[in-house]
């Protein structure tokens, strides 16, 4: 049985080959102005990839979501909230904290979207900000332990046979991510789910549930991404999490998730997230300023998605 | 008589080459109440949808008093005094009764809608109307299906219409506001107002028509004058004499107690105002057809024996079982396994842009899987499987179920529940626009289901499909079965007479 339809694949394809012209584009760049190719050495790539680990695995669990059609827009307190609760408690118990802050974020998303019947775009963002409140009423007194726990700091910082620790972390999530999606009841659930929720229903798809845990996974994910990025920058602090929603939404969307639900492949947000670490990495090569790099961050997203539309819309 | 105000002229009309209207001469007059009479799919929405402008005819030519016209928009129609009050209200719920009534030409005071003549001119007609109750500035949310058609009709006579459609408007009415529409309607004619009313309770009809046009199979059959014709002639005139599709032979009926095991048995089912006490048996090895016009409960009793509708009342045993599955999913999994072919297949029965075979696993995930995982292999084969045994033509399973034709996308979704071994099969209208040789392969598939021990239930719009393939057939009106046909006793005759509630032997 073939899971995948050949227009489905188109983006990746397209995404793919602009990943080859960047490196390319960047390579030149630094050739004619420094005489040296640093983009292509495996050194570099690697801490590319280390740092896009936090991006590539909040995407992930962005796809769950992003595949039923609905999107959470509270990765980035859940994250922050996951990571904060997680060295206030310290210890042995840090990661366990952080993963119960995840499953009960995602709980409750899941619950509000699925029996409660709010879109979720409204409910994961008031879930978002109540998150703010919550751990800003947390320091506001008292000031919590908040650095990182030995387990954080190697799983972010250390290397494993010279390939960093948080690679095999992402490695690992994408794995299990992209057979749950292919090989699972679960997975095919969310692509129908998603492609049309009555239909999946009147099939004997339990679609709540389908919905509650993709909500739950996206969640989890958002705090292992929280637990990395503690420990690679050695302490867990407010507003930590707030690079991450727009990007995450652009590496699935780019990798040729539907956004309106029910079509896409893992491997496609995988190329998503690297087609974004690197694009920016080499607009900062290029010592872009900032405004600059926002505008051509952006067009490039927009680019991309016209040159999907050319072939499939990517709105129908 | 006098001169005609709308005349048609060899009106035809069809939906991808599917005729709804062929060569249709027809005629109304001013200063009469004229029925219009058919089964399921006769044409009569179509008629008045042209008339109306809501569609425009293929060929011919429509008259209005005399001269020929084309509505392109209901606005233009609107605009030359055709006015339609159709069977889905047409009423903004979020406006106000007053806002509603006047929405396609609001009273305006420099330009601006005003206000204090809208609400004076809602009070005069819903006054007409005998509505006097209803308050203007209420919301039409607000308001209780039977006053909303009431503010329907107020919305109508606003128009002034010199044709008024009525199209199944008496529907949810109360008897007293059904007696306060048939007083304006007489009051209508006596001012010269055409009337074309379109209802199937017969006795509406008699009651307050003068002439009664009958259709078939999108043809003009006859006009006569009421009483011309007796019940038992116009109900032949209904039905024609053409059968058209062969159905398998069915088996000799049997004595009681050499049947199969009753597998489904229900008592006094009732749900909202939808279903007011059904009772229905069925048994292992038997097909039984819900019979009667569209609308009549026969979607929501599928429904609620699926585990979809909450809320229904009654006393329920499904094999061994007692109580109603609580979802879908607890109806399709257990001792005794439910199945239901919905009604619309395109977005209840399949996800249009998922590969078949994904959609024809999609209520079988548990029986594909070795613990967690699917195993490709028996997923393969299962597919394999239902698509020699139901010969679904495809390219490959790979494609999106969406590139198949209208027939072999609903054996794909009838092949799914089979994956499933269902023990009860119910099938909504599973015939509905798909070609003549699918359809009798479907209905040779249900008599060989029948045949292994499954029980199915089957609603059709179309009568020659339960005379051709039930055993038994219960027919559905208002939310109750008003009468229950076995063997050779099923005929058009008697399963029209009783879709339209008339005693069998009145007609």
């Amino acid at each position: 049985m073939r899971m995948s339809v050949a227009p489905e694949n188109r983006p990746i394809v397209i995404a793919s080959l602009f990943v080859v012209v960047i490196l390319l584009a960047g390579t030149a760049y630094t050739l004619s102005t420094a005489g040296s190719a640093p983009l292509l050495s495996p050194n570099y790539l690697l801490q590319q990839l280390q740092t896009g680990s936090f991006l590539g695995i909040c995407a992930a669990g962005m796809m769950m979501v992003i595949l039923l059609g609905q999107i959470d827009l509270s990765i980035p307190w859940t994250l922050t909230a996951a990571a904060m609760t997680a060295t206030a408690v310290g210890g042995d118990l840090a990661l366990p904290t952080a993963l119960g802050v995840g499953i009960a974020v995602g709980l409750l998303n899941g619950f509000g979207v699925a029996y409660l019947r709010i879109p979720s775009m409204i409910f994961t963002l008031g879930v978002d900000t109540v998150l703010r409140g919550l751990m800003v009423a947390q320091t506001g007194g008292f000031a919590p332990q908040d650095t990182a726990t030995p387990i954080m700091l190697f799983l972010a910082k250390d290397k494993l046979l010279g390939i960093p620790v948080a690679i095999f972390v992402w490695a690992g999530v994408s794995l299990l991510i992209a057979l749950m999606l292919t090989r699972t009841g679960f997975g095919r659930s969310l692509y129908a789910t998603g492609s049309r929720e009555g239909a999946a229903y009147l099939s004997g798809i339990r679609t709540k549930w389908v919905i509650v845990g993709a909500f739950v996974i996206s969640s989890v994910c958002a705090s292992i991404a929280g637990v990395l990025l503690t420990g690679y920058s050695a302490k867990a602090y407010q507003g930590m999490g707030n690079a991450f929603l727009l990007p995450a939404i652009a590496a699935v969307v780019l990798g040729g998730t539907h956004i309106l639900g029910g079509k896409g492949r893992y491997i496609g947000t995988l190329i998503g997230v690297v087609l974004i670490v690197l694009l920016n990495s080499v607009l900062s090569i290029m010592q872009m300023p900032e405004a600059g790099r926002q505008i051509i961050y952006g067009s490039v997203i927009i680019g991309m998605l016209l040159v999907y539309g050319r072939n499939q819309r990517v709105t129908s | 008589m006098t001169e005609a105000i709308v005349e048609y002229r060899g009106i035809s009309k069809y939906f991808a080459g599917i005729r709804a209207l062929e060569s249709v001469d027809f005629a109304c007059h001013p200063g009469s109440i004229h029925a219009i009479l058919g089964e399921n799919g006769a044409g009569k929405s179509t008629l008045i949808k042209i008339m109306s402008g809501v569609l425009q005819p293929d060929a011919g030519e429509m008259l209005l008093e005399g001269r020929p016209v084309t509505f392109p928009t209901p606005h233009a129609a609107n605009d030359a005094g055709i006015v339609c009050m159709f069977q889905e209200l047409s009423l903004v719920p979020d406006l106000s009764v007053a806002d509603n009534i006047s929405i396609s030409r609001p009273p305006r005071r420099f330009g601006l809608i005003d206000r204090r003549a809208q609400v004076a001119r809602a009070e005069e007609l819903l006054a007409q109307v005998r509505c006097e109750d209803v308050d203007p500035n209420a919301l039409v949310r607000e308001l209780s299906l039977s006053r909303r058609q009431m503010v329907e009709i107020a919305k109508a006579i606003g128009r002034n219409p010199k044709v008024l459609i009525l199209d199944e408007a008496t529907s949810a009415l109360t008897s007293r506001d059904v007696q306060t529409v048939y007083d304006l309607l007489a009051d209508l004619k006596t001012k010269g107002v055409a009337s074309l009313f379109i209802s199937h309770r017969m006795h509406e009809v008699d009651a307050l028509c003068d002439t009664l046009s009958v259709f078939r199979n999108g043809q003009h059959i006859e006009t006569f004058a009421k009483g011309e014709k007796s019940e038992r002639e116009i109900v032949r005139l209904m039905i024609g004499r053409d059968v058209e599709a062969h159905f398998p032979p069915k088996p000799a009926p049997k004595p009681v107690e050499e049947r199969g095991e009753e597998l489904l048995n229900i008592r006094g089912l009732k749900w909202g105002n939808r279903l007011n006490g059904i009772d229905l048996s069925l048994r292992r090895g038997e097909i039984v057809g819900l019979g009667g016009l569209d609308g009549q409960g026969q979607k929501e009793l599928l429904l609620a024996l699926f585990g979809v509708l909450r809320d229904v009342d009654g006393e329920f045993h499904i094999g061994g079982r007692k109580g109603l599955p609580s979802s879908p999913a607890a109806a399709k999994s257990g001792d005794t396994r439910i199945a239901l072919v919905p009604e619309d297949r395109k977005t209840e029965g399949l996800m249009l842009g998922m590969p078949i075979a994904d959609n024809l696993l999609a209520a079988s995930f548990s029986k594909i899987s070795r613990g967690f995982l699917i195993d490709p292999a028996r997923a393969r084969k299962a597919v394999d499987e239902e698509v020699e045994r139901l010969r679904i033509k495809v390219g490959s399973v790979a494609d999106p179920v969406m590139t198949l034709s209208g027939g072999n996308q609903q054996k794909v979704v009838i092949a799914k529940w089979l994956m499933t071994d269902p023990d009860i099969i119910l099938l909504n209208d599973p015939t509905r626009g798909i070609d003549v040789g699918t359809k009798q392969e479907i209905y040779r598939l249900m008599r060989e289901l029948a045949n292994e021990g499954k029980a199915l239930l089957f609603y059709s719009s179309d009568y020659a499909e339960l005379i051709g393939c039930c055993d038994r057939v219960s027919v559905l009106y208002s939310g109750r079965v008003v009468s229950e046909q076995e063997g050779d006793a099923i005929t058009e005759e008697s399963l029209v007479a009783a879709s339209l509630n008339i005693g069998v032997e009145a007609a």
